[in-house]
């Protein structure tokens, strides 16, 4: 049995590299012919990672513990403009993060963009479609390898389990940028949509044993990111609202749900030759009505940070620490009281989750990188499912991972 | 012995019907991070680049832009990779810049080689 286990992974594994050299492979013709159809007009860019990732203690990835090739991310977008005002512009990505966010195939931004006012000073886009989150400081490429600082971001902000719906909205945003000569640089956004959510989606988040259907009712966010003239800092600030509702199917457990979350956040950056400084702290407001059944009701104000630094050692090599804290609810940091109010059927330490990480970034080549990493967590509040948590596979207090990818861009 | 190479002065150069005659460090600047992408004449800005670990990129990004070359790749990355914008076209070589930019209208670029005889607007760069 444990030789047709192994047999059974080692297929598996096996199968996922040779689609994911596959996929280099057409991405290197890709860009061959990319690079001579890229022009002033028409523009189509990509990326392509496969990494190795082994947690030790959670089910943050899989649910056996197991070393696992769930860490895929393939994407191509291409961009045309279709007059001087008018641009339209798309991204198909795959993802494969186990259970971190449903794998597959998504459009992860599909939009009109218009040019609405330009002088020297200031720039001002609408865009119309499915577009990304911009508001966060890596919000819009946090499933793009390359552009962001670790395999695995600050979970206190960039929750895998609320992926696709944090990761934009299909309705309209607009970017307006000021740029003064004394006062530095000003970039302002806005945007209001809603995602769909698949049964998958819902689970991930709900658990396993819904039935009915999950829609998000809207989402607006805004933020303002500030740098001096010619200045290493930037510091930022956004807001979000959103509401989330679950429909009942007539066989349920469950009844009918809504779900609310507000979010306050603010930044910084410091973008020095071989340091960098980088920080979010997030408060959270989430309310729940209904779900569990008709009557309940529930409010908490979540608490997250992390601050980060990078240092470039040389052309090829950069080295990263991070720290970062997350508390489900501020006012039971330690999870007592989520303890006792479910009669001990959720342990306290899915109130919080506390990450430390190391990793460093090799450059083989201008447009190939490898990243490795290493987390050192206590607590389980930032694993998937979150409105009903497992803690039948999640039984222990600390746990930790490494992780392991190749990337490739053009 | 060892001789060290000089380092050239960096022309900014457009296309020829860019009828301006200089610019300021901190246009450029909003040039290059696509904060500007039209022309006070309203015609689009085409904007190309060597290659991020091209030592004349290297020089131009963080002499000239005062940016260091792996904030202008992040900038770049996010505009390609989120929706929000277009990144600069990436040319190989001083030759490939020269071509591109007398071809295509509206353009600028870079080189710290002008021996040669291209038709390109070269701007001064006024404090």
């Amino acid at each position: 049995m444990l030789m047709f286990l192994i047999f059974q992974y080692n297929v598996n594994y096996m199968i996922r590299i040779r689609y994911a050299f596959a996929f280099v492979a057409m991405l290197f013709i890709g860009q061959v012919n990319g690079q001579e159809s890229n022009n002033e007009a028409w523009q189509v860019h990509g990326f392509v990672a496969q990494g190795l990732i082994d947690v030790d203690g959670s089910s943050f990835v899989n649910n056996d513990g197991a070393l696992s090739a769930e860490l895929t991310e393939i994407g191509i977008n291409g961009s045309y403009q279709l007059n001087d005002y008018v641009r339209i512009t798309g991204q198909a990505v795959y993802l494969d993060g186990g259970n971190r966010y449903v794998e597959g195939a998504r459009i992860d931004y599909a939009l009109l963009d218009f040019g609405v006012f330009q002088d020297d000073k200031w720039l001002v886009n609408l865009y119309l479609g499915r577009f990304k989150n911009n508001n966060w400081l890596y919000s819009s490429t946090r499933d793009v390898p390359h552009a962001r600082p670790s395999i695995i971001l600050p979970q206190s902000k960039y929750f895998d389990g609320f992926r696709d719906i944090a990761m934009g909205s299909d309705g309209i945003s607009a970017k307006v940028v000021y740029s003064s000569e004394n006062y530095g640089d000003f970039d302002f956004y806005f945007s209001y949509g809603s995602s769909s959510l698949e049964t998958e989606d819902v689970k991930l988040l709900l658990g396993d044993l819904v039935k009915g259907k999950g829609k998000q009712r809207f989402d607006a966010q805004a933020s303002l990111y500030w740098q001096p003239l010619f200045s290493p800092w930037q510091l930022g600030v956004s807001l979000l609202d959103s509401d989330f509702y679950y429909e009942r199917a007539n066989s349920d457990l469950y009844a009918d749900g809504l779900f609310s979350f507000q979010q306050l956040s603010s930044s910084f950056l410091y973008e020095g030759e071989k340091w960098e400084f980088s920080g979010e702290i997030t408060q959270s407001k989430f309310t729940q009505n209904g779900f569990y059944f008709e009557e309940y009701s529930r409010g908490t104000t979540g608490l997250g940070a992390y601050v980060q630094s990078r240092f470039q050692y040389n052309n090829q090599l950069s080295l990263l620490a991070r720290v970062e804290k997350f508390y489900a609810d501020e006012k039971d940091k330690n999870g007592s009281q989520l303890e006792k109010n479910t009669g001990g059927a959720v342990p306290s330490y899915f109130g919080y989750q506390n990450d430390i990480t190391v990793g460093s970034s090799f450059m083989l080549a201008d447009n190939m990188r490898v990243d490795i990493e290493h987390h050192w967590v206590e607590g389980t509040s930032r694993l998937t499912p979150v409105i009903s948590p497992n803690k039948e596979l999640n039984n222990q207090r600390r746990w930790s991972m490494w992780a392991v990818q190749f990337m490739y861009w053009f | 012995m060892v001789v060290a190479s000089p380092i050239k002065a960096m022309h900014v150069i457009t296309h020829a019907s860019v009828k301006i005659e200089s610019i300021t460090p901190a246009q450029l600047r909003r040039i290059y991070s696509i904060r500007q992408t039209r022309w006070a004449s309203s015609t689009p800005i085409t904007v190309f680049v060597l290659p991020s670990q091209h030592t004349i990129h290297k020089n131009f990004a963080k002499n000239t832009l005062n940016i260091f070359p792996y904030k202008l790749d992040r900038v770049w990355n996010k505009l390609t990779f989120s929706g929000l914008g277009v990144a600069p076209t990436i040319v190989q070589s001083q030759e490939e810049m020269l071509k591109a930019v007398s071809s295509t209208p509206g353009a600028i670029g870079y080189v710290d080689d002008l021996n040669k005889e291209v038709d390109v607007n070269v701007l001064n760069i006024s404090i």
